[in-house]
């Protein structure tokens, strides 16, 4: 058995320091005396360096410790990874891209093509992160006014039409949300094969969807019992339609040599944090289902880190340092693959870390954590047996 | 303003070359990995129109070939100063997103992104791409399109409620909005594509035709842009072939049957006609020819000076 580990790709910023809220790695704050590159040399003049130059630079050290690929995330304002993975293309040998995107927001038709010229381009090294939930205004500001079921009614076509015009050509459809009469992919295109699918969701509809189409569910990291929970639902609902899934944890980790400097790191950063700036990170309205049971995981309060310790090696506040989940993974080398491991014996077939900054722990991870795996991985399985 | 001179790299020209899974079988051993393919290729004309001066590239949308916007983006790295010029289909999905890919390549490549938008086909061709807009709807579209691309990129909260497109409460942040919305170049002969332009083209190009005939094309949206309050540049599509000696031009011209309008002839006939064109107020040369790769380097090489020398004159009268 071997495990797909991936990296991200901040494409939404990058800290230079967990211990500071400031994008100080690229052009995403502007240029001041701290961040001076990409963008400005010495004399104040354009360097000609730009944010993918430093995402170039994440990817190839996340490759060279043996990641798989790397997750480029989609926000408001990311940089687009359809945009990113193609200009990294030729600058990586075996980095895999997975793009995250909404499909609600491409043609299924005109998506299928661009990913089929990435296969060429890349030699099968583009993956999925289908995103269908997200909701409330932040839809609207990307101009889908569909609701939240309907936005999975429609991924599940986007996927049938998408798939289908990979099998060539004479593919007719008639959906709600897309028509295609006798189209298809050229042979030069449909030759390639069709990305790995990733899929997030909480919902039932999210599973509905996940259960026809997604290779891998991808959850954010919870308490490993619900985590554990979760998956062995996800595979036996999929199992009942005749399928196979597989499951996936996004998780950031602080991992040092002690789990004393680990800790030490994350009460860094959380004291940082200005009151305006707690405050501000508790969450907007959302009728994302995963972002709610995020938001449920942590107490509104929390005046100290530690009281957002929620198990062993486990912090809820890591939402408070950037964007995205609450939940992580602190501790010594030897604790996170301890607890990875965990997650393996409890059904996770794959991976994507994060670290800030994302280049050094690229390295620090890949180094350290990564070749301690399996050690207990074996004795678990055995004992889930 | 300065003329500009763009190589038309067309994914679906010369496409057996450099795909791996054309590869003969012989006597010679051959090293050369799945890898190593067209997007080498890709990159190699890339690199020789850069070297010869072109000042970008134009990639038309071929739906059965690589995409173009793919294509643009793996290629931009390699050649740090050519604009680049991708074309997709008005159907390729959400303007808001479209605008968002559009400024993270423009952030990424020092702004050398430029918007060229196609109306791809009839209504068979555009239901095989799942495009069932109305024929007579497309040009809104597009001018919908542009109104929430641009819109997104300039101004925030941006709000729009159109037939095609609808966004509230929209609008690029920080750093997204730091760079310019790419230039808008778009294509047609017709009375509503012309009228479009008037209205939202940064760019018009026009298919090569006959000098007596773009004039009228020339004029008439001219004056349709002038009416609109806006200023129009334009352009021109130009198959060219040029030789040594017009002996080998024309012989060359015949067996690769180029198309009527083709500027054929030797290095200096050819640059004499685009300086024509020039004259008549074209500023945007798309130049095409196959194999891509050789007379990129031919053209750039021998025309390019030579229309530069004559049009030094034309910018300067202009």
């Amino acid at each position: 058995m071997t495990i797909d580990f991936y990296w991200r790709l901040p494409s939404h910023g990058c800290h230079g320091s967990l211990r500071d809220t400031a994008y100080d790695r690229g052009d995403w704050s502007p240029i001041g005396p701290r961040n001076v590159a990409p963008g400005l040399d010495r004399n104040g003049e354009d360097d000609g360096f730009r944010y993918v130059d430093h995402l170039g630079a994440i990817a190839k050290a996340a490759e060279s410790v043996g990641f798989i690929g790397g997750l480029i995330p989609s926000f408001p304002n990311t940089d687009d990874p359809w945009v990113i993975s193609p200009l990294l293309a030729r600058e990586t040998k075996a980095f895999r891209f997975m793009i995250a995107f909404q499909p609600g927001f491409l043609n299924p038709v005109h998506a299928a093509r661009m990913s089929a010229s990435l296969q060429r381009a890349t030699g099968g090294r583009t993956v999925f992160n289908i995103i269908t939930g997200g909701g409330g205004p932040s839809q609207l500001w990307w101009g889908d006014s569909f609701s939240h079921d309907d936005r999975y009614g429609r991924t599940t076509e986007f996927l049938d039409v998408f798939k289908g015009v990979w099998g060539g050509e004479g593919f007719s459809y008639d959906g709600r949300f897309y028509q295609v009469r006798d189209g298809g992919l050229s042979p030069l295109l449909a030759r390639e094969e069709i990305p790995e699918i990733w899929f997030s969701g909480s919902s039932d509809a999210a599973l509905q969807s996940a259960a026809k189409h997604a290779d891998y569910y991808l959850s954010w990291l919870e308490p490993f019992d619900q985590l554990a929970d979760k998956f062995a639902r996800v595979k036996a609902r999929t199992a009942a339609l005749g399928g196979e899934q597989k499951c996936a944890v996004r998780v950031d980790l602080v991992a040092r040599p002690t789990e004393e400097e680990a800790w030490a790191e994350v009460r860094a950063g959380f004291e940082s944090l200005s009151p305006e700036r707690r405050q501000r990170a508790r969450g907007g309205p959302t009728d994302s289902v995963g972002a709610a049971r995020q938001q449920a995981l942590r107490p509104s309060d929390a005046t100290r880190y530690d009281e957002l310790i929620v198990a062993p090696n486990l912090w809820g506040g890591f939402s408070l340092l950037r964007g995205g989940p609450a939940l992580g993974i602190v501790g010594s080398y030897e604790q996170c693959a301890a607890r990875l491991d965990e997650l393996i014996a409890r059904g996770t077939d794959a991976f994507i870390l994060a670290g800030t900054p994302h280049l050094e722990e690229a390295y620090r991870v890949g180094e350290e954590v990564l070749p301690l795996l399996g050690r207990n991985a074996g004795a678990l399985l055995q004992a889930a047996e | 303003m300065t003329i500009q001179t763009y190589w038309q790299l067309d994914v679906a020209e010369d496409a057996g070359r450099s795909e791996p899974g054309a590869r003969q079988s012989g006597l010679f051993r051959d090293v050369r990995p799945a890898t190593l393919n067209r997007y080498d290729y890709y990159a190699q004309v890339a690199q020789a129109a850069a070297q010869t001066a072109f000042d970008g590239l134009f990639l038309p949308h071929r739906p059965q070939s690589d995409d173009s916007g793919i294509v643009a983006a793996a290629i931009a790295r390699e050649v740090s100063r050519l604009k680049l010029i991708p074309e997709f289909p008005a159907s390729a999905g959400s303007a808001v997103y479209a605008a968002k890919q559009a400024v993270s390549f423009q952030r990424q490549t020092q702004e050398r992104l430029g918007w060229a938008i196609t109306n791809a086909g009839e209504s068979a061709a555009r239901a095989r791409e799942g495009d069932h807009v109305p024929e007579d709807e497309l040009h809104a579209r597009v001018d919908e399109f542009l109104t929430v691309a641009r819109g997104v990129h300039a101004e925030r909260p941006f709000d729009f409620a159109g037939k095609h497109f609808e966004v509230q409460g929209g609008g690029f942040q920080e750093p997204l909005n730091r760079v310019a919305f790419p230039k808008v170049f778009l294509q047609g002969e017709s009375e509503e594509a012309l009228a479009l332009s008037a209205r939202v083209a940064d760019v018009h190009l026009f298919a090569a035709a006959p000098l007596s005939k773009l004039r009228v094309f020339v004029e008439t949206l001219d004056a349709l842009a002038l009416r609109a309050g806006r200023a129009i540049e334009f352009g021109l599509i130009q198959p060219v072939l040029a030789r040594d000696d017009a002996v080998d031009a024309r012989r060359d011209a015949e067996r690769a049957g180029f198309p009527d309008a083709a500027i054929v002839g030797t290095y200096a006939d050819v640059a004499e006609r685009l300086a024509d064109l020039a004259r008549a107020g074209f500023r945007h040369f798309v130049l095409a020819a196959p194999s891509s790769l050789e007379e990129a380097y031919r053209i750039g090489q021998h025309v390019l000076p030579r229309f530069r020398a004559l049009t030094e004159r034309v910018t300067a009268a202009a």
